[in-house]
């Protein structure tokens, strides 16, 4: 059985990643978890300058699920080169850092800089975060933003380059699809849900943006559904993510048309989820005499 | 600090409001500490989802035991008020700074001021303390006499109770018993603060015109509670970008170098 996945000519060991923003740069987790069971380690998001996150509160946990506004709270990618990359350069696993901007040249501009970077495996591309005012979400929901924007990364590396899609669209497909004209060696699939909680004793929303990014549990069919349209809409691999706890909901995902897949807020509950679901998946795969992911693809057609 | 799965003791009504949950401590996550934490997953199911934190309120080390002090306010806490002894946890700690490392030296008297369930931290400060043989006066505030936990009295410290309603010691919080202490001539004195965040406010303001340092546990909700997700920030002012992570640069700060709004 081969459970490693091809994206942009380079091959991951598994299909099990740990998401963006849930991981913080690895070093977090050194202590409770064995990096060797992780096919990649997507970084929590990089843009050119620092970046001091949003007002508190940041979090509130909502029914199966967790509404944030952190606002990609990050020390930069020169920090990130000189203090972080080190550490994530020794990992056994994949590096794929996330990168974010206000603008089209400022995504150019960190890429530039972490090109010259060694240990990097590749890019996710963050046009998805729906908790800054510019970049973010706004260039995610435009598939001719995201096409133009994608096309002028993939012409400053050859390394993967992975956009990161977001659901808060009328279609994904149109988004998964522009990606993909624009050069994308695959999408993820999906960001978190716009959503609200109102403190009714004070009138007023709990996060002092209003709105927050909805993750975990309580978005996965939202996620495997996306996934599935997605994955018949284009032909390069999805990494499906979305409110995976254990083996069985990651499996969903790749029965729906998913090649790999991301734990994000299962990591806050149990950092050794993704252990647990490369062993579940392996599992699953042996007793249904299944060969590789892609021989997962065969059930759903 | 470790993962582990770990045996209830003990878990058992300290006052009318608050539990203590005493568990196997993993010895090789390493000693807890007074004001350092652990994460406790409440429930295998995905409601209530995170990890729940919860300040030590004692380590024994002969006995190889942990405890934490809690009160029922949500669907986790519940869920927890229905563990018994010989039900399994996980845990996830020691997490967190403790009071010690910010402690300075030749520091004569200690106010060790609680409001509600910080009576647990403080209580495994003051005992930390009694070791050292160094002054306490622990300030214990709470609504009403039936919510006084019933401690173990500690040796070397004096306690002083304050309740809302006067049914037990003074009538008033902390803070009316600690306004009403002469100026202390020495002024080699420190003060330290668990529970909720007005008390804290009022804490860092009384030990900042006594000029005494000041040391506040801050409370903010977590994800991760290992410094990952940015998720539980506090306001400080001497961070570039005004925010520190209560679950690691914390939860124990010097009261001067918090935003108080």
């Amino acid at each position: 059985m081969d459970l490693s996945v091809e994206i942009g000519g380079k091959k991951l060991a598994n299909p099990v990643g740990v998401a963006s923003g849930t991981f913080g740069y690895g070093g977090e987790y050194e202590q409770l978890v064995d990096f060797s069971a992780i096919g990649a380690l997507y970084t929590k998001a990089v843009t050119l300058g620092p970046r001091p996150g949003n007002d508190i509160p940041r979090i509130i946990e909502t029914p199966s699920g967790l509404l944030n506004s952190i606002g990609l709270a990050n020390v930069g990618v020169d920090r990130f080169i000189s203090e972080k990359m080190p550490y994530c350069a020794g990992l056994p696993c994949a590096i794929v850092v996330n990168v974010a901007g206000a603008a089209a040249d400022e995504y150019a501009a960190v890429l530039d800089k972490l090109e010259a970077c060694d240990g990097i495996w590749g890019y996710e591309i963050n046009v998805s975060c729906p908790n800054v005012k510019h970049g973010g979400m706004a260039f995610g929901t435009d598939p001719a933003l995201v096409e133009r924007l994608t096309a002028g990364l993939r012409g400053r590396t050859t390394k993967p380059l992975i956009v990161k899609l977001t659901p808060n669209v009328t279609d994904i497909r149109d988004v998964a699809k522009a990606a993909q004209e624009g050069g994308a060696d695959a999408v993820s699939c999906i960001n978190t849900l716009v959503g609200m909680v109102i403190d009714v004793a004070a009138k007023k929303p709990v996060l002092p943006l209003g709105t927050g990014g909805l993750s975990g549990p309580a978005i996965r069919p939202v996620g495997v559904a996306a996934t599935y349209a997605v994955s018949r809409a284009v032909s390069i691999p999805v990494i499906g993510i979305g409110g995976i706890t254990g083996a069985h909901d990651a499996l969903q995902y790749l029965l729906a048309g998913a090649s790999a897949i991301q734990i994000g807020t299962s990591n806050f509950v149990d950092p050794r989820t993704a252990s647990d679901v490369l062993a579940g998946i392996r599992e699953f795969c042996e007793q249904e005499k299944v060969t590789s992911i892609k021989d997962l693809h065969r059930f759903i057609p | 600090m470790k993962q582990f799965i770990a045996r209830i003791v003990s878990h058992a009504p300290v006052s009318d409001c608050f539990f203590e949950l005493t568990f196997d401590w993993g010895r090789s996550a390493g000693v807890p500490r007074p004001g350092q934490f652990c994460t406790l997953r409440v429930s295998p199911y995905t409601a209530p989802l995170l990890r729940r934190p919860f300040a030590f309120s004692s380590y024994d080390e002969k006995a190889g035991t942990a405890s934490i002090a809690y009160k029922k306010r949500g669907p986790a806490t519940e869920l927890l008020a229905g563990k018994a002894p010989g039900d399994s946890i996980d845990i996830i700690g020691p997490l967190g700074n403790d009071f010690a490392t910010l402690t300075p030296p030749d520091i004569s008297r200690n106010y060790l001021v609680a409001g509600g369930t910080g009576f647990g931290p403080i209580r495994f400060l003051a005992s930390a303390f009694s070791q050292t043989a160094q002054g306490c006066v622990l300030v214990l505030g709470c609504r009403t006499k039936s919510q006084l936990p019933r401690f173990t009295a500690l040796p070397s410290a004096r306690a002083i109770v304050c309740t809302d309603d006067g049914s037990e010691g003074i009538k008033g919080t902390p803070l009316t018993y600690l306004e009403s202490l002469a100026p202390d001539p020495g002024g080699k004195a420190a003060v330290y603060c668990c529970g909720p965040l007005p008390l804290l406010r009022a804490c860092h303001r009384w030990a900042e015109t006594r000029g005494y340092p000041c040391f506040v546990a801050m409370e903010q909700t977590m994800a991760c509670g290992v410094g990952a997700c940015m998720g539980c920030a506090v306001k400080v002012n001497d961070a570039a970008s005004g925010y520190a992570r209560a679950c690691t640069e914390g939860p124990v700060f010097d009261s001067r170098r918090m935003v108080w709004t």
